[in-house]
C-alpha cells in the first residue's frame, strides 16, 4: 500500500512540475473548465428567471445538485481523465507496452501515471458553489452529513471511472473509441437533473441502469433532506457492481493485447 | 471562370468521399447528440411544469426549437475544421497550397461544405427513426417569408462557423497549441449562440447585446427564424448585422493567413 502511494506521490510531483513548465497551458485549461462551470450556472440562472421550480427543486437546490455534479466530474477529471483517454490512444499505437514493463498492478499503473492540476484546481470552484448553495439554503448539515456527502462523492467519482475505463477499454477489441469518449459527457449532462424529473423508460435507462443521477442526487439530497437508507444500499451496491465489471473488462482486454509496433 | 468551378468541384468531390469514410464517426456523433435530446426534453419538460409559456413561447415552440438547433448544428456547425487546419499547418502540408494556384480558405471552405453535406444526411437518419416520438413536439409557424430569409441566414451562419474554425486554426502560426483556445471559445458560443437555452430568454438588455455580437448569428439566429421566435422586421435587420460579421470575419481571416504567412518556416521537402 506505502508503496503504490509512493508511486502515486512521484507522479503528483512530475505532474506538478510539468504543469509549471507549462504555465501558460495550465492557466488556460484552467479557464476553459471555469467557463464551461460558468456556462452551467448561466443556465440554471436563466431558467429560474422564469420559474420558481424544476421538478420541485429550488434555484439553490439545482445550484447545490449542479456543484456536486461539477465536483465528481473535476475530481475524475483531474485524477483519471487524461490517463483513461490515454489508454485507449496506447492500445492502438502499441506504447501501451510501456505500462507491461512496469513493475506494479497494471490498472493502478494505467490509471494513476498523470494528474490534471487545471481541474484539480478547479475542484475548489465546484465547492465553493456547492458551500454557496447550502449557504443560501440555510442547511445546517451535521458532520455525519458531511461524512456521507463526501462517501457519495467517492462512489460517484468510482462510478465514473469505472463508466470511463468501460469505455476506454473498448480499444483492446476496436479501432478507435474517440467518439464514445464524447459520449461519456453527453451522458454525464443528466447529472446536473433532479431524479424526480424523470418519468417513464427515461427514469429506468437513467436513473437505474445508468446511475448518472443518482450519483448527484444523492449526496444533494443528504445535504437537503438528510440521510436516507436507499440511496446509501443502492449508491454503494451500485459502486461496487459498476466497479468489478469495469475492472473485468479491462482485464480481459488485458488478455487480448497484442503489441502494434513492429 | 468555368475552371474555377471544376477546380473547386474536384476538391467537393475529393472532400465528399473522404468525410464518407468517417461516416460511422457522424452517425455515432448524431446517436449522441439523440441523447442530448432526451436531456432536453426532460429538463424543459420539468421547468415547464405548472407554466404554459416560458419567455411567451410553449413547451412545444422550445422543443421544436432545440430539434432545430441540432438539425442545424450537423448541417452548418463547424466540428473540428479548427484543429484540421492547425494540423495542416503543424505538418507542413500547409506547404502544397503555397506553391499552387489553389486559394486555401476556398479549399477549406469547399472541403467544410462537403462534410457538412455528409453529417447533416446522417444526423437525419437518427432523427427520421425518431420522428413518431418528436413529431406530436414539432411545430413550425408556416409563414413562406420564414424559408426566404431562413436559408440565406443559414448559409451565412455557416460562413461564420467556418470563418471562426479558419481563425482559430490560423492561430497555430503564433501558439503550438491552439486545443484550449477552441474549447474555450466552444464554451461562449454555446452559451451566447443559444444552445444552452433560447437566447430570447435572457434579460432584454443582455438580449439585446446579444443581437450585436457574431455568436447570435452563428446558430440562434436561423434557428428562431425557422421555429417563429423572431419576427420579420427582426429577421431583415438581422440579416444586415450578419452580412457584416461575415464580411469583418473574413477580413480577420484573411489578415491572420497573410501575417501568418510571413512567420511561417517551411520544413521538410
Amino acid at each position: 500500500m506505502i508503496h503504490y502511494l509512493r508511486i502515486w506521490l512521484a507522479s503528483v510531483r512530475y505532474s506538478i512540475v510539468r504543469s509549471m513548465m507549462f504555465r501558460g497551458d495550465f492557466i488556460m485549461w484552467a479557464l476553459v473548465e471555469l467557463f464551461w462551470m460558468a456556462v452551467s450556472i448561466a443556465s440554471i440562472a436563466v431558467i429560474y428567471q422564469h420559474t420558481d421550480a424544476v421538478a420541485g427543486w429550488t434555484k439553490y437546490e439545482m445550484l447545490l445538485l449542479l456543484g456536486t455534479s461539477m465536483l465528481i466530474q473535476r475530481l475524475l477529471m483531474g485524477l483519471f481523465w487524461s490517463n483513461l483517454f490515454e489508454m485507449g490512444r496506447n492500445v492502438r499505437s502499441g506504447h501501451f507496452d510501456f505500462f507491461l514493463a512496469q513493475p506494479g498492478n497494471m490498472l493502478f499503473m494505467v490509471s494513476t501515471r498523470k494528474i490534471d492540476l487545471d481541474s484539480l484546481l478547479n475542484v475548489f470552484v465546484a465547492l465553493a458553489v456547492v458551500v454557496y448553495a447550502v449557504g443560501k439554503l440555510q442547511l445546517e448539515p451535521s458532520l455525519a452529513d458531511m461524512l456521507t456527502y463526501a462517501l457519495f462523492v467517492g462512489c460517484g467519482v468510482g462510478i465514473s471511472f469505472a463508466m470511463l475505463l468501460l469505455i476506454a477499454s473498448v480499444s483492446f477489441w476496436t479501432i478507435g473509441s474517440q467518439g464514445v469518449e464524447g459520449g461519456y459527457f453527453t451522458l454525464y449532462e443528466f447529472s446536473r437533473l433532479p431524479r424526480a424529473a424523470f418519468s417513464g423508460v427515461a427514469k429506468v435507462a437513467f436513473v437505474w441502469v445508468l446511475p448518472t443521477v443518482v450519483v448527484t442526487n444523492a449526496p444533494a439530497h443528504t445535504l437537503i433532506h438528510g440521510l436516507s437508507g436507499t440511496y446509501t444500499a443502492w449508491l454503494l451496491a451500485a459502486t461496487t457492481a459498476w466497479l468489478a465489471i469495469a475492472i473485468g473488462v479491462f482485464q480481459r482486454g488485458l488478455k487480448r493485447y497484442s503489441s502494434a509496433s513492429s | 471562370m468555368r475552371l474555377l468551378f471544376v477546380k473547386y468541384r474536384h476538391v467537393f468531390n475529393v472532400g465528399l468521399q473522404s468525410n464518407i469514410v468517417y461516416r460511422w464517426n457522424f452517425a455515432l456523433r448524431a446517436a449522441f447528440s439523440l441523447l442530448h435530446l432526451v436531456f432536453v426534453f426532460v429538463l424543459w419538460g420539468a421547468a415547464f411544469q405548472g407554466h404554459d409559456t416560458i419567455g411567451g413561447f410553449s413547451l412545444d415552440q422550445t422543443l421544436t426549437y432545440f430539434i432545430c438547433l441540432l438539425v442545424l448544428q450537423f448541417f452548418i456547425g463547424a466540428f473540428n475544421e479548427d484543429y484540421q487546419i492547425s494540423e495542416e499547418i503543424r505538418n507542413g502540408l500547409i506547404n502544397q497550397f503555397l506553391l499552387k494556384p489553389i486559394n486555401y480558405f476556398l479549399y477549406r471552405f469547399v472541403i467544410f461544405v462537403s462534410a457538412r453535406l455528409v453529417s447533416g444526411l446522417l444526423a437525419l437518419l437518427p432523427l427520421v427513426i425518431a420522428l413518431p416520438l418528436l413529431g406530436d413536439y414539432l411545430t413550425f409557424p408556416d409563414e413562406p417569408w420564414r424559408i426566404a430569409v431562413g436559408i440565406p441566414a443559414a448559409f451565412m451562419s455557416a460562413m461564420i462557423q467556418f470563418t471562426i474554425a479558419y481563425i482559430f486554426g490560423m492561430l497555430t502560426f503564433w501558439f503550438l497549441e491552439i486545443q484550449s483556445f477552441v474549447i474555450l471559445s466552444m464554451a461562449i458560443e454555446s452559451l451566447l449562440g443559444g444552445q444552452v437555452f433560447p437566447l430570447d430568454l435572457l434579460p432584454d438588455t443582455l438580449f439585446r447585446i446579444s443581437q450585436f455580437l457574431p455568436y447570435y448569428y452563428q446558430m440562434y439566429f436561423p434557428a428562431a427564424i425557422f421555429t417563429g421566435r423572431i419576427d420579420q422586421a427582426v429577421a431583415v435587420q438581422g440579416l444586415a448585422i450578419q452580412a457584416f460579421w461575415v464580411v469583418v470575419l473574413l477580413g480577420v481571416a484573411n489578415l491572420l493567413w497573410q501575417r501568418g504567412l510571413k512567420r511561417h518556416t517551411a520544413v521538410g521537402g
